[in-house]
């Protein structure tokens, strides 16, 4: 019944020519390179600058990370939200249109599994594309990979956390497809974090050939960013094969946006965007705005009317 | 007849702070190189790529450089090249550009690189002189080192 009204409605807004129908593979396009960490300033400058540094460089697809930490929130406040709200990007998304492709990512610290809950009534985290965790204690660093809910494992590299992951719990976090990342920033700016990043990753190279890693920068000033072939390059330090560290920049982060896709947003066999009709005079970005808009609302109205009328064909 | 395999490595220098020219040489470059393999990864790294390593071209106006290397110890230079952040007192960060096999190939490519380098700079001249003084400058090779 659902699956009709699906398809009548999408089969009367594609006769409308209103529709562009794209299948998966080609669904929320993103290209090389990949840097799913930068970390969020409150300065618009300092922020402009190392988007444009990122541009020079040659990537295309960039995440700004948010840290929260868990551990700190009093326990009394159940089932109300607790992850912020992301933060405003927009005007930065805007401006760097068509170069870069800027996504949100949350990271979550925390030391004990009741996040689970928390992260399964909140709203707030449909909002970020990824979902990063970065446990604190042993027990948290297992859960985070047999039952986290995210995407990526990370680790606090400036504190040299004393954390390696043990051979059972890395193979099952592979087998769900969950990611792990290595930040090279800090590596580049202090010689103990090299020490400590290079440990970390090499423990991930003794107990399981270092699957599912992915390198990302951390930076917070353009000056420690490095271009996508030197960081593929970093391979060798931290104990992976060549084409391991090329796919660490490439096709892994390609997966990891797939997968944190697919959990925002459930099982998906198709993706249905509207494209707006096509407008002959000059009109100014505003405007397509506007009109997207008013596009999306006809959507949601036109799926609407179906449904009473799809009902009566049915019954 | 057993050929000798050489790498050679198109490098940037992007500096911390923009700035027009940087007082690098070949020798200073190499130095700094050499000098940050042996940090990190010791005496036996050093000495696998002391041999056949040398800085072929380094072009302080455009700020890049061409390092030729052995192919065994390539892996070598390469991994340490993003880990550097000061060569000679400048603070400066490397950007590899391009690996090739022959020389030929990294000079057609930093050509081309140099050739964009000009596009953007030009429009900044004001006269024909400096116009074609700083084509000159950039556009210099001497490659007998």
């Amino acid at each position: 019944m659902l699956e009709d009204h699906f398809c009548a409605s999408l089969a009367a807004l594609v006769a409308r020519g209103q529709l562009k129908t794209e299948n998966k593979s080609e669904m929320e396009q993103t290209n090389p390179f990949y840097d799913f960490s930068i970390i969020y300033n409150k300065d618009d400058k300092v922020m402009r600058a190392l988007l444009n540094e990122l541009v020079e460089l040659g990537y295309k697809t960039i995440a700004i990370e948010q840290s929260f930490d868990h551990s700190k929130k009093e326990p009394g406040k159940r089932g109300s939200e607790m992850f912020p709200e992301p933060h405003k990007i927009e005007h930065l998304r805007k401006e760097f249109q068509g170069k870069l492709r800027i996504l949100q990512r949350l990271t979550i610290l925390y030391v004990d599994v009741n996040v689970s809950h928390a992260m399964s009534v909140s709203l707030n985290l449909r909002k970020f594309n990824l979902i990063a965790g970065q446990p604190k204690t042993d027990a948290a660093l297992t859960h985070c990979c047999t039952t986290f809910n995210g995407d990526l494992v990370t680790f606090d590299p400036v504190a040299g956390s004393r954390l390696l992951v043990n051979r059972k719990a890395y193979q099952i976090a592979v087998r769900r497809g969950m990611f792990f990342e290595i930040k090279y920033a800090p590596a580049i700016a202090d010689s103990n974090n090299r020490k400590d990043m290079i440990k970390i990753a090499q423990n991930y190279c003794t107990k399981g050939k270092s699957k599912n890693i992915i390198f990302s920068s951390g930076a917070v000033h353009e000056f420690q960013l490095r271009g996508p072939y030197d960081v593929a390059n970093l391979a060798f330090i931290f104990g992976l094969s060549e084409d391991q560290g090329k796919n660490a920049v490439d096709r892994n982060c390609r997966q990891l946006f797939l997968k944190a896709e697919s959990r925002r947003l459930g099982k998906t066999i198709m993706f249905v965007r509207g494209n707006g009709p096509i407008v002959f005079s000059d009109s100014s970005e505003a405007e397509d705005d506007h009109e997207m808009e008013d596009l999306q609302t006809e959507l949601n109205e036109t799926s609407e009317n179906n449904q009473p009328n799809k009902r009566l064909k049915v019954h | 007849m057993v050929r000798i395999k050489n790498r050679y490595i198109a490098v940037q220098i992007v500096p911390y702070t923009p700035t027009n020219t940087l007082r690098i040489n070949d020798h200073t470059l190499s130095k700094c190189l050499l000098q940050n393999v042996e940090k990190y990864h010791g005496v036996y790294g050093l000495g696998l790529i002391e041999n056949g390593f040398r800085v072929k071209y380094c072009n302080d106006r455009t700020k890049t450089a061409i390092i030729r290397c052995l192919h065994r110890g390539q892996k070598f230079i390469s991994s340490v090249l993003p880990l550097i952040t000061l060569i000679g007192d400048v603070r400066a960060k490397f950007r590899t550009l391009y690996i090739g096999a022959t020389i030929i190939q990294c000079n057609k490519f930093i050509i081309k690189h140099q050739k964009q380098f000009l596009d953007k700079a030009m429009g900044q001249m004001a006269s024909a002189k400096e116009r074609q003084d700083l084509f000159k400058r950039v556009m210099e090779f001497d490659m007998d080192r």
